[in-house]
């Protein structure tokens, strides 16, 4: 109990120095706000009024405090493209973009665990090479290169998924899915090579052990040594693995996404980016830095329920 | 010559033939090629594939991709090696320092760090260079710094370990100061994993880079650049599938030899780490 407390202060303390940081790196930019929505060309006078009533004159702590506030409060501020509310831009981007997050983390999770251990238990042989070769290749090429050869294939080539866009969930699930599966398996192949080397490398480690000799020795079938004994051991290191890589995955998926046209949190963050609207490129950071932080935190906690050996004190 | 024997390998091998040529081409072809070559634009063989007088095929401007593939090496090598050495530079002090210090110092650099590790390294990387503005230089910038918090982690666990080392337990009892304990016992000690990692990290920033460029977010036209040139490629898939795939080709040979490289590199410098990956 005094360990959950004690992670949600320090997760308090950590969304506050994200939020600074967020705000501090996108200070720096030449240009503000007023400039924004006025252009260049616009009259000093008006310039300097628009300034004065958003509050930009202020010093920048107490713009920062009025920003926090705000976010507190359900006030997300007003993008300055999509000249739309942002906190409901972010919570209907952030649900297409998780069917996308789930979907490759699923893919990834359910072919690396199983060559992963493949190539563990035939190590050195010609199963752990092709298996090794094939994830290093896989964490060699950018996912957007995966994202281009899918589209040859699957959608220019043999017509069987759309090429780009997105289809609401709540409206037509399957629909839905297709425009989702390429982009997913796109983020999820460059994932899965990374989940089958950490697999590989710690199902090696644990099948060296004492602990696995003497459940061969007092004869207990392979296959029950080698998932049983194994990857009951293996489960966590990986899963800690995978919830490091939900990072990672949320800076791929800028990528994956504005090349599919899929507009969920990934494609709306780099048309924040891309068209300097500081609003949105302050929030959505934010959600994204605060999204991987509590993933984090999720993995370490289920850490505990899947390793009893772990008690939180 | 025991130690290099992992190079002699066939994983080792490649690894050394990959970088080595990667390198050779990224030094050497500006200087061979004519000032022209990755510009020069044949409007009769736009979008051509591969020919006797285009061995790569064009892009959709009629510009030779082995030219551009060639030169975009220089771009992406130059761009990962400063933005590697860069988060070195800032990295390896606040690490050394953290790790060696400890105490309030290493929980609020470490808590810094830390938080900084919640920004995806790819977004903050974007970020930068957006708030910015793309060109070169940013680019560096941007990839550098969202690299830092990374390096700066592994950098402090090193130190950490080291400093509780019987010997500099023997040397601070000998009455070195600490600047001296840092330069002759830590900095050495620590440095086979930062060398392992740096070799990672430009596997890491070679893909960061491209995905940069790609978004438009990182090297600017005219200049080549592997990232941008499978941008440009995306309108004409169809018809000229190699456009993408000359270039995906060069980011791929690049970071697979540097990672091949590194896990080898790791076998012969950190020992404790071998058979991992």
């Amino acid at each position: 109990m005094i360990y959950i407390l004690n992670r949600l202060l320090s997760l308090a303390l950590t969304l506050v120095l994200i939020s600074a940081i967020t705000f501090a790196v996108t200070n720096i930019l030449p240009g503000d706000v007023a400039m924004m929505i006025m252009g260049t060309q616009s009259n000093p006078e008006a310039l300097a009024g628009l300034r004065e009533s958003l509050g930009l004159n202020d010093s920048l702590p107490v713009q920062y405090g009025r920003w926090i506030g705000g976010m507190l409060t359900g006030d997300w501020g007003t993008s300055l493209v999509f000249k739309e509310p942002i906190g409901p831009l972010l919570l209907q981007k952030m649900t297409a973009s998780a069917l996308i997050v789930v979907l490759s983390m699923s893919i990834a999770l359910i072919c690396a665990v199983p060559l992963g251990v493949w190539a563990a238990v035939h190590r050195d042989r010609w199963q752990d090479t092709t298996a090794s070769t094939a994830a290093l290749l896989g964490v060699s090429l950018p996912d957007f290169f995966w994202g281009i050869m899918l589209i040859l294939l699957f959608a220019r080539g043999l017509g069987w998924l759309p090429s780009s866009g997105f289809a609401d969930p709540g409206d037509d699930f399957l629909l839905a899915l297709r425009h989702a599966f390429l982009p997913s398996l796109a983020l999820g192949l460059g994932l899965m090579a990374h989940l089958t080397r950490m697999t590989r490398a710690t199902m090696t480690g644990i099948l060296g052990q004492e602990f696995i000799r003497v459940a061969r020795a007092k004869g207990l079938a392979e296959r029950t040594v080698v998932w049983r004994y194994g990857l009951a051991n293996a489960v966590g290191p990986v899963m800690t693995v995978a919830g490091l890589q939900v990072g990672y995955l949320f800076g791929s998926i800028i990528v994956v996404e504005s090349l599919f046209n899929y507009t969920g949190m990934g494609w709306l963050t780099y048309q924040a980016l891309l068209n300097r609207d500081i609003p949105l490129i302050q929030a959505s950071v934010f959600v994204i830095a605060a999204v991987v932080m509590l993933a984090n935190l999720v993995v370490d906690l289920l850490y505990v329920l899947v390793d009893p050996r772990i008690r939180l004190g | 010559m025991k130690v290099l024997r992992p190079f002699l390998t066939p994983k080792g091998a490649i690894g050394v033939l990959l970088v080595g040529a990667v390198l050779v081409i990224a030094l050497l072809a500006p200087l061979l090629l004519p000032d022209t070559a990755a510009t020069q634009m044949d409007m009769r063989a736009r979008l051509s594939p591969p020919t006797l007088a285009h061995p790569l095929g064009t892009d959709q401007l009629g510009r030779d991709l082995m030219y551009r593939v060639l030169l975009g090496a220089q771009t992406s090598i130059f761009i990962a090696v400063s933005a590697v050495v860069m988060s070195i530079v800032i990295g390896l002090p606040l690490g050394i320092v953290s790790g060696y210090y400890g105490g309030w110092t290493d929980n609020v650099l470490m808590r810094l760090v830390d938080t900084l590790l919640s920004f995806p390294a790819l977004l903050l990387a974007l970020t930068i260079s957006a708030v910015l503005g793309p060109n070169l230089q940013n680019t560096i910038i941007a990839i550098g710094v969202a690299f830092t918090p990374f390096l700066a982690r592994i950098i402090r666990g090193e130190a950490l370990r080291v400093a509780q080392m019987p010997y500099v337990e023997a040397a601070r009892a000998a009455g070195t100061t600490d600047g001296k304990m840092i330069l002759r016992h830590i900095l050495p000690n620590i440095m086979p994993p930062v060398i392992v990692q740096s070799t990672i990290s430009l596997a890491f920033a070679i893909l960061a880079e491209a995905g940069l460029s790609f978004l438009g977010l990182g090297t600017q036209p005219p200049n080549a650049s592997w990232g941008l040139m499978i941008q440009a490629s995306r309108d004409y898939l169809d018809r000229a599938p190699w456009t993408a795939l000359v270039p995906g080709a060069a980011v791929a040979l690049t970071v697979l030899g540097l990672n091949m490289f590194g896990d080898v590199l790791r076998d012969v410098l950190d020992p404790r780490m071998r058979g991992r990956g």
